[in-house]
């Protein structure tokens, strides 16, 4: 049975400074990338820790490819990577005597880790930097090769903590795709925190959201729009504002919902498709002229920003299945 | 239990390995560490047996004021004699307790604090590295170190004396049986304390420099305390020696302990 390779219920962790994470119920399929977005101190690095066993949960539990990362940290640490937030590579090292000692950390001979270190680094752009002291690196230099040092061991599950943060925009991309690219190999399971929507959305399969420790949302975008909105946005554009007649008109297509003019024409939510070719047909027939028809697919972001303000508005009703 | 019930040395070995490599590379910890064995285990004594070679300084009054027979193995000796062998051979002891002392502090608080100070420390925690396995290579990484230089300080500091002495005595007069005991026994117990201290100091401590101030503050009174009590430890009978090194190892192992203790994963990551 695939017993899917992360699961949580209630798992909550409070510091000093008050809870960080609260009741948290995630499910996490093997083989998924997750975004887990959020601002910061939302309680995504909480969850990583957590998850990996470095913190111990207050309340809850949680079951990390089969086993608990509190109870049995060693065993799960074995199988994880992490790219933490800080690159938290010694500047004093080089970037291979970095990677080797992880390696060694890890059980694997002095060798094999100078073989694996130097296959890695070379596939992440920094086969010329292999042997020059991290000191002077840059921020995306240690990035890849911190991330060379979370894949040394082929993790089953990956944790990416913030991977692009403090990037230049050319270095995000490179760092993007070479996530984009390992995800995709052996089905490789990876939790992506972040608080870039951009990345996120190019790269998961499902999001969580969270804000204050808590979850807000969780699933595929398209179904936590689903959720949230029941509905989906068409505008149709009618090249000037629609007049009340024709909002009436759309308003008596049978399946058409909160239909209003707008600046360059007429915008209506359906939950069905037909309804679209319905309201369509109904503007033709009528004489008045379509130049264009968009049904709003939600993007991550919509759905992001839509849940953020829905816990702004401390509307605590969480958007999951 | 959590506890793990093994250790696995490779583990420990590549830590401290790297540990060491470290240090060797950090002139900010590699400089005090042998700036001052240098300065109170070879310069002060070179240039206290030099100014002891003068014949017209007496130490007869200092020697009346010892208690009870301590001041017997001087008085047996010639009274040209006296002054360097009471300096050199004897008065010199806390210096012994001093370096392992401040050597194994500074090395801690760059091992244990340095840590959160690179922010290496979450990657390790993130590792499958046991608690006790980077507890014990931090240890090592630390006390190794604090007794190489104090036992090749003593080596550097007996040639000197010796040399030192030659013209007056003409014979080798360090190390005795009582200094083997000082330096086997009492100087690795009192590296054990100065680490004891830094890890717990550590543990507290934001970044190396709150350790370094927090741990200052327990280990310069020490030192000002080895000074006042420990000079005459030569003197004493080798049993006071056994004794004291008992003591200290006792604390050393206490505040070592209780480190262990609070070295858990949680609270690690909890001060990151
Ligand atoms: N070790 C800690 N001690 C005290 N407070 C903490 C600690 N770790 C996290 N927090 C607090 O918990 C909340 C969640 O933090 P974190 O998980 O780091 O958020 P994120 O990674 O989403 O930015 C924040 O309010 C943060 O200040
Ligand atoms: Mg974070």
């Amino acid at each position: 049975m695939d017993v899917g390779a992360i699961s949580s219920r209630g798992l909550s962790r409070a510091f000093a400074s008050g809870p960080a994470l609260v009741d948290l119920d995630l499910d996490v399929g093997s083989g998924q990338v997750l975004a887990l977005l959020g601002p910061n101190g939302a309680g995504k690095t909480t969850t990583v820790r957590l998850l990996n066993g470095i913190l111990r949960p207050d309340a809850g539990t949680a079951t990390v490819l089969g086993l608990d990362p509190w109870a049995d940290g060693e065993a799960v640490r074995r199988r994880t990577g992490v790219l933490t937030e800080q690159a938290g590579l010694d500047e004093r090292f080089t970037a291979m005597e970095n990677l080797v000692l992880a390696a060694r950390l890890r059980g694997f001979s002095a060798d094999e880790g100078r073989r694996r270190a130097g296959d890695l680094l070379e596939r992440l752009g920094m086969g010329d930097r292999v042997d020059t002291v991290v000191q002077g690196f840059s921020t995306g230099q240690r990035k890849r090769v911190a991330l060379a040092r979370a894949l040394l061991h082929e993790p089953d599950l990956l944790f990416l903590d913030e991977p692009t943060s403090g990037l230049d925009p050319s270095a995000t991309k490179g760092v993007v795709e070479m996530i984009a690219d390992l995800a995709r190999e052996h089905g490789r399971t990876v939790v992506l925190c972040t608080h870039f929507l951009g990345e996120a959305g190019r790269l998961a399969d499902r999001m969580a959201v969270l804000f204050h420790g808590r979850l807000q949302a969780e699933g595929t975008p398209a179904e936590i729009a689903r959720r949230l909105w029941g509905t989906r946005r068409t505008e149709v554009d009618l090249g000037h504002a629609a007049t009340p007649e024709v909002v009436a008109l759309l308003a008596r297509v049978p399946g058409s919902e909160a239909v209003e003019a707008t600046d360059t024409g007429i915008a209506f939510e359906a939950d069905e498709r037909a309804v679209v070719a319905d309201a369509v047909a109904t503007l033709v027939g009528s004489g008045r002229a379509v130049f264009g028809v968009h049904t709003h697919e939600p993007t991550l972001e919509d759905v992001y920003f839509a849940v953020e303000a829905r816990a702004l508005r401390g509307d605590d009703a969480e958007v999951t299945a | 239990m959590r506890a793990p019930r093994t250790v696995d040395l490779d583990v420990v070995r590549a830590l401290t390995r790297h540990d060491l490599t470290a240090v060797r590379r950090s002139p900010a910890v590699i400089i005090p560490i042998l700036v001052l064995p240098l300065f109170l285990l070879v310069l002060l004594p070179l240039s206290i047996g030099i100014a002891a070679r003068n014949p017209d300084m007496s130490v007869d009054r200092y020697l009346d004021l010892l208690p009870g027979r301590l001041a017997d193995p001087i008085e047996a000796l010639p009274d040209s004699e006296r002054l360097i062998v009471l300096v050199l051979g004897y008065l010199i002891a806390p210096m012994f307790l001093i370096v392992p002392l401040m050597v194994s502090a500074v090395l801690a608080a760059d091992s244990f604090a340095g840590e959160k100070d690179r922010r290496t420390l979450e990657t390790l925690l993130h590792s499958p590295v046991r608690d006790r396995e980077l507890y014990l290579a931090k240890l090592a990484s630390a006390f190794v170190p604090a007794l190489l230089v104090s036992w090749v300080g003593f080596a550097v500091f007996a040639v000197v004396a010796n040399l030192v002495g030659w013209g007056i005595l003409h014979r080798v007069f360090v190390p005795t049986g009582r200094w083997l005991v000082l330096i086997l026994w009492v100087s690795p117990a009192s590296a054990a304390l100065g680490l004891g201290i830094m890890v717990r100091v550590s543990m507290r401590a934001r970044n190396t420099q709150e350790a370094q101030q927090l741990g200052g503050a327990v280990v310069v009174p020490l030192t000002v305390l080895a000074v006042a009590q420990a000079s005459y430890l030569l003197l004493y009978p080798v049993a006071v020696s056994l004794g004291v090194g008992l003591a200290v190892w006792l604390v050393a192992i206490a505040l070592n302990a209780r480190g262990a203790a609070l070295f858990t994963r949680d609270r690690m990551a909890s001060r990151l």
